[in-house]
């Protein structure tokens, strides 16, 4: 070989296992590694993780319930296909309301998540609290609780 | 075109009266961003007032993106058709690229903790722009170590590139991971998801930051040549003294 | 091709020798894991929940500290520059000392894991899944190493800079590697999916570092 189609050989041979790469990501991106579980996630598992572990999803609307004299909450993350109880004490979010994506983080015990952190999860979407209100009157308000999409 | 400006005195004089002139305009976008961000603008339905430190986070987090692609790609410039501005641009973007990073990372730290309820949380958009500040630290350890400048130029090259696998990873995090930070509201398919009313603080901000890059990237450039050249020179005047070249 | 397969060969024999640093390897991950546990506490729960990352962050330190080995003895001997000579593509060159670096730092560290790991209190299932993402996932830090040396080649206080350098690079392998070994522990459905990502960024520096680092060294040799 000349120098030339060495290197041409050697180019052909880094695309090659690159493009083994870009292979390797898309099969991994089409399972999901995810940041927290959903609850069909959970649902789906032969055996309930034992270990700390994050579930995310939506507040279903009139699960809140205060505990102990407000100091710790029950409430259910719901996404489409199914639900988790989760119950936690200490301090909520701003952000935190029924219908509201939320991060929380804990063992699971008898199928309930013992929380030892709430986060709230934000959505992509920004307005006045004016402009909510009027799509709400039009009936145009998609009620999608944050950005959790399941 | 661009050869035409590779010559480093001609670069110097021409850039000089954009250096008032980008500083002047980032005054201007700065106040009218700042007052648009803090007194003109409506508090969101849901975060309420909190929502203005979107205007100082958002462009900023644009901005450690951009700089980061700007070394990058002024730093391949370099290596390919060594143009001898090239690596001075990717050297003086550096430290103004790790400031926004640092303000990106430090603003969402501040909506995060009342927004999520947490500082910091390790999910893959915020992983991602702390490896992006690291990303830049290590370029900049690389001119404070190798003193030859040239060698310095190539090397530093080098991690800016190997370092750009991380931008796609910065900007598809949101939508490869389910993270705890939100997708993107303005750059997304389907258009933007931010009211038409708080966009104008945005963009101002946004444009205040690119003109406040322009002049200090200029600044620094002009600040850099002329060491070079000061450099140069004092070798000259060496050789001049001693009557041999120093090695 | 044999050229490549000699230096492998001549680095695998120098690191075997008495002195060489194939048993130091092993001995500074113990060490690291030992640190580790004593700062832990005896609790055998936290420990086995810490075990994987653990594991992984102590083979991170421990191929970071031999990074030197890599160029730094070929450099000062001069063997370096008849190879930049002799070879047809250093960035061949560059990929046979990451080869020779694997199977003097790192593989003798994946022998030694199961053993840490006891001490560790891993549970039994953990052991499959730690070796296998530590398989999949050292070489990526052979490779990003090399990269790392050949950029500091030849530099006084190297060392600082090559883990400033190579630090952030190594983020991804350490994610994905300690995501897979525990989710292979729990059974977690992102078992998989992580391997496959340890698995790509292992390729993505096979591709990348002989690349890079070759331009390093021709640069830092001139």
């Amino acid at each position: 070989m000349t120098r030339k189609q060495k290197r041409l050989a050697l180019l052909a041979g880094v695309f090659a296992v690159a493009a083994g790469g870009v292979a390797l990501v898309l099969t991994a991106l089409g399972q999901s590694v995810a940041y927290f579980y959903t609850p069909a996630d959970l649902s789906r598992l032969a055996a309930p993780p034992s270990g700390l572990i994050r579930l995310g999803g939506l507040v279903e609307a009139g699960s809140v319930e205060y505990a102990e004299g407000g100091a710790a909450v029950r409430f259910v993350v719901i996404d489409e296909f199914a639900r988790t109880p989760v119950f936690y004490r200490g301090p909520l979010p701003d952000l935190f309301r029924e219908g509201q994506g939320v991060v929380t983080q804990g063992r699971l015990v008898d199928g309930r998540l013992e929380a030892s952190e709430v986060l709230a999860k934000h959505d992509e979407t920004y307005m006045p609290k004016e402009v909510a209100d009027a799509l709400k009157e039009q009936g145009r308000w998609k009620e999608e609780g944050g950005a959790y999409k399941p | 075109m661009v050869t035409e400006y590779a010559n480093p005195e001609k670069f110097s004089r021409l850039a000089r009266p954009f250096i008032p002139a980008l500083g002047a305009m980032s005054v201007l976008l700065f106040t009218a961003g700042l007052y648009y961000a803090l007194f003109n603008s409506p508090a969101d339905y849901q975060q309420g007032e909190t929502v203005r430190i979107m205007y100082v986070h958002v462009p900023a987090a644009w901005m450690a993106l951009f700089c980061y692609a700007a070394m990058a790609g002024a730093s391949a410039a370099g290596f390919i058709w060594k143009h001898p501005l090239a690596d001075v641009a990717a050297k003086a973007t550096a430290p103004i690229g790790a400031v926004f990073t640092a303000l990106a990372l430090v603003t969402g730290s501040l909506w995060g903790k009342p927004m999520w309820g947490t500082w910091w949380a390790w999910d893959a958009r915020l992983t991602s722009v702390l490896i992006l500040f690291f990303l830049y630290l290590g370029y900049i350890a690389i001119w404070e170590t190798v003193e030859e400048r040239a060698r310095a130029a190539r090397l530093a090259a080098i991690v800016a590139i190997v370092g750009a696998v991380n931008l796609p990873v910065v900007k598809f995090s949101v939508d490869w991971w389910n993270s705890l930070h939100q997708p993107a509201s303005v750059f997304r398919a389907g258009g933007p998801t931010i009211h038409e009313s708080m966009r104008p603080p945005l963009f101002f901000m946004a444009f205040a930051y690119m003109t406040t890059y322009g002049a200090l990237l200029l600044v620094s450039m002009r600040a850099e040549l002329a060491a070079r050249r000061l450099a140069r020179l004092e070798t000259l005047a060496t050789e001049k003294i001693s009557g041999v070249r120093p090695e | 091709m044999s050229g490549l397969v000699a230096i492998v060969a001549r680095d695998v024999v120098l690191a075997l020798r008495a002195g060489g640093g194939a048993v130091q390897a092993a001995l500074f991950f113990a060490l690291a894991v030992l640190v580790f546990a004593l700062a832990v506490g005896p609790d055998l729960d936290t420990l086995a929940e810490l075990a994987a990352p653990v594991l992984w962050t102590a083979a991170l330190l421990s191929t970071l500290v031999s990074l030197d080995r890599i160029f730094q003895a070929d450099f000062e001997d001069g063997s370096l520059d008849v190879m930049i000579e002799t070879a047809d593509l250093l960035e061949l060159v560059v990929l046979a000392k990451a080869v020779a670096h694997w199977l003097t730092s790192a593989l003798p560290l994946i022998i030694a894991a199961p053993v840490l790991a006891l001490l560790l209190n891993l549970p039994q299932e953990g052991y499959g899944p730690l070796l296998l993402s530590l398989a999949i996932g050292t070489p990526a830090l052979s490779l990003i190493g090399a990269l790392g040396a050949a950029l500091t080649l030849g530099m006084r206080r190297a060392g600082a800079l090559v883990s400033i350098l190579v630090g952030p690079l190594y983020a991804p392998t350490l994610i994905f590697g300690v995501g897979a070994a525990k989710a292979g522990l729990e059974g977690a459905p992102s078992y998989g999916p992580s391997l496959l990502l340890l698995g790509a960024v292992t390729l993505f520096a096979a591709a990348l570092a002989p690349l890079a680092g070759a331009a390093a060294i021709r640069f830092n040799m001139r």
